[in-house]
């Protein structure tokens, strides 16, 4: 098969989820998004690993999914520290810092 | 990333290698990258610290411990003046602007120490919760704000951001960038949500704070994978060899390289991708926000030089009309905004944003002047900032910091000296003459007409008018108005913060005055470029 | 080279008539009759309530460990590939292995004298 179509398909992944993170309300589904991206993109070095013969890219992929997993640890202690103070996840209630 | 093992052919899937043959390893030299492993040391030193001491032995030895850290590896790039080089199989560089930037870094995150140490603050213990995990409003949280001691892991917090914007400068390669833009921002979004009063706004301040962050990272990082893809490599020298290649210019390349922008263009607050700047600002604790104004800008403007320089050089054509234009909205939203705040942080936020586009037109001028510009200019906006935060944490009212503008009325007769160093802060930040502003905008001005950037110049010195209005504004707020409602108290007894606060003022004008000794090490630290 | 940049703007221009012209035709062309169902989240059956407040659905327990589990299993990502090679990265893979397990270790003594182990 194609490799290219991995690409595409990245590529859609991508912008999945940064509209997700746009549109959506709740902290934990943006967090979600952001998390999309990033798989997003491991997805495209993989991909060009395997066009271009060489290792990097999926090296590169490890290091991404460590990086992300401790990302993910940071992200969800603070989104439940806001839950635990406001009993609602929903971006739209942090506003205090609006004028 | 010199470990490639280039049997793995195109058609076939991995080849895993035979047990026997032997991989090359890399050598890792230990002694040029001191610098850095003394930070991450203090920090691992610091949790451990953490895990074993009492409370009350950690209150005392968490600020000497990552203070004396921080100024051994400040001593550590001193003595590596001289060394050029890419280190650990390619991954960093130590070259002038490496050994200047993180020199920069750790003078300002010594200072932090301090403005975080101070202790006679609050009517207990710092601008720091004591808990971070309490509930806001619920039972228990009165007698927090009351709590002596504070949550003494910002202090390894602060060392692992610290370490992670060393790494940032000094990478050679984007996937050691990414990491270190991670290591430098996860502490960094922990550390918002640690202020000891307003602790809504301050959790707020970090849910925004790592959701756009996150979402920034995500850019670089897809960023990245394209340019692999166009490259074949993420080492920034051979990207530029790639990009070089007459022919090769194709989406792979372009697409990659504004994506990269983006992310590295939030770190910096530059406009289109400024909005969480002024509400982070406003939300942290006061030290953490002195500490990432002057810190994270350094390392954020160190990265993108590195990056546009060295990879995209050869592309500067293509890139100039977007960092003017960046550069430019920047300015303009950055100091239109900033007059109608009424919040002294958030002003200063803007501010930040403001200075981020000044910083820009060193960027864009794209030759050796601008990056000796743009250095100096980091240099001389952190003493002004550190300071001007230092003064904001002094004065206070019943619950906290009197961060509402209309509180500082007639403060100059009330503490003339705090008043006056305050005013002359903010002179340096509108750029006048005798301060250290006026010789950082002014070399990054003359960088840009150096390289063609007239028109860019021509709105950078329109809208620093501007911005001197707000300024200005203040400062007759503080000397030429009667004080109404109720009076700020100053703090006094806080060496900590003082001794801060004469620091960032004394160098303020030290290189206002007598800007030569730093100017020649910047153009020394410049003249010799990047390595690849 | 500024003429690179004219695709784009091409773009962005063709992008931004059409959202703004099916906006317009939308408002234009098509009837527009009141009911105030049409503004209901759903045309029928019971309003939808509110996010269920109240007390925690799950003990923050549960993502404490979930937490702690993450950080130290992706952790092995690095160690796989390392064990397959080991024959052939020799002294210099252990040292460097040896100093990134010390490196957890220092986040699990951390854990662990916290009390971030104990379920109670």
């Amino acid at each position: 098969m194609n490799p290219s179509n991995y690409l595409v398909l990245a590529a859609i992944l991508f912008s999945i989820g940064a509209v997700g993170v746009l549109v959506r309300r709740n902290a934990i589904v943006v967090f979600m998004c952001v998390e999309l991206m990033l798989n997003a993109a491991n997805l495209t070095l993989v991909t060009f690993s395997r066009i271009q013969g060489t290792l990097d890219g999926q090296v590169i992929a490890f290091f991404v999914m460590v990086v992300a997993a401790a990302e993910v640890v940071v992200g969800l202690a603070i989104i439940l520290t806001i839950f635990r103070t406001r009993r609602s996840a929903s971006v739209d209630d942090v506003n205090l810092l609006k004028y | 990333m010199s470990v490639v093992i280039s049997a793995a052919g195109s058609g076939a899937g991995p080849v895993v290698a035979a047990a026997a043959t032997t991989i090359d390893t890399p050598s890792i030299q230990y002694l040029q990258l001191s610098p850095v492993l003394i930070v991450f040391g203090v920090a691992m030193a610091g949790v451990l610290v953490e895990a074993f001491l009492p409370e009350r032995a950690r209150q005392l030895v968490q600020p000497l411990l990552t203070g004396g850290g921080f100024i051994a590896a400040f001593v550590a790039v001193c003595l590596l003046h001289a060394h050029r080089g890419v280190l650990a199989a390619g991954a960093v560089a130590i070259d002038g602007p490496t050994l200047f930037m993180s020199g920069t870094i750790l003078v300002f995150a010594a200072l932090s120490v301090l403005l975080v140490a101070e202790r006679k603050l609050d009517s207990a213990g710092g601008t720091l919760v004591a808990d971070a995990s309490v509930v806001p409003g619920a039972s228990g949280a009165r007698a927090l704000r009351n709590a002596r001691g504070m949550q003494t892991e910002a202090y390894p917090l602060m060392a692992f951001s610290v370490a992670g914007m060393m790494l940032f400068v000094a990478s050679n390669t984007l996937l050691v960038m990414f990491i270190a833009l991670e290591i430098l921002s996860l502490p960094l979004y922990l550390l918002a949500g640690l202020a000891r009063r307003r602790r809504l706004l301050s959790q707020e301040a970090a849910v925004k704070y790592f959701l756009l962050g996150a979402f920034s990272s995500a850019f670089f990082l897809y960023g990245l994978a394209l340019i692999y893809g166009f490259a074949g490599s993420v080492e920034l020298g051979r990207i530029a060899d790639a990009a070089n290649t007459v022919g090769r210019h194709d989406t792979y390349l372009y697409l990659g390289m504004a994506l990269l922008a983006v992310g590295l263009l939030f770190k910096i607050g530059a406009a289109p991708f400024h909005s969480w700047t002024p509400d982070v600002y406003q939300g942290a604790p006061t030290p953490v926000t002195a500490f990432m104004a002057a810190g994270t800008k350094v390392a954020a403007f160190g990265a993108l030089l590195r990056v546009f320089y060295v990879a995209f050089g050869g592309l500067r054509w293509d890139w100039r009309p977007i960092m003017w234009a960046v550069a430019i909205l920047t300015m303009v939203v950055g100091a239109v905004i900033a007059i109608t705040q009424r919040d002294v942080k958030r002003l200063i936020g803007y501010s930040a944003v403001a200075h981020a586009g000044f910083i820009l037109v060193g960027v864009a001028a794209a030759n050796t002047e601008g990056l000796s510009g743009t250095m100096f200019y980091l240099v001389a906006y952190g003493f002004t900032t550190i300071a001007a935060l230092a003064v904001v944490t002094l004065v206070r009212t019943g619950d906290g910091e009197a961060s509402d503008l209309a509180r500082w009325q007639g403060l100059g007769k009330q503490k003339p000296l705090l008043a006056g160093s305050f005013a002359f802060l903010l002179l340096s930040m509108a750029g006048i003459p005798l301060t250290a502003g006026f010789i950082g905008k002014f070399s990054v001005f003359e960088a840009g007409i150096a390289g063609n950037a007239v028109p860019l110049v021509v709105v950078a010195v329109l809208t620093s008018a501007i911005a001197a209005f707000f300024y200005v504004r203040v400062i007759v707020l503080m000397f030429f108005s009667e004080p109404t409602g109720e009076r700020p108290v100053v703090v006094t007894g806080s060496t900590l913060t003082y001794a801060t606060v004469g620091i960032g003022t004394v160098m303020t004008l030290l290189l206002g005055v007598a800007p030569q000794p730093l100017l020649d090490l910047a153009n020394h630290a410049a003249a010799s470029g990047f390595v690849r | 080279m500024l003429s690179n940049y004219v695709p784009i703007l091409v773009l962005a221009v063709i992008a931004a008539a059409f959202a703004i012209g099916s906006v317009v035709a939308g408002v234009l062309v098509g009837p527009s009759r009141y009911n105030r169902a049409k503004v209901d989240p759903y045309e029928c059956g019971i309003e939808a309530p509110a996010e269920p407040a109240g007390p925690h659905r799950f003990p923050v327990k549960f993502y404490l460990i979930a937490m702690l589990f993450i950080v130290f299993d992706i952790e092995t990502i690095f160690m796989v590939p390392w064990a397959v090679t080991f024959g052939s990265l020799g002294v210099f893979g252990l040292i460097e292995m040896v100093l990134f397990v010390a490196t957890v270790f220092v986040a699990y003594a951390y854990v662990w004298r916290r009390g971030g182990l104990e379920w109670d």
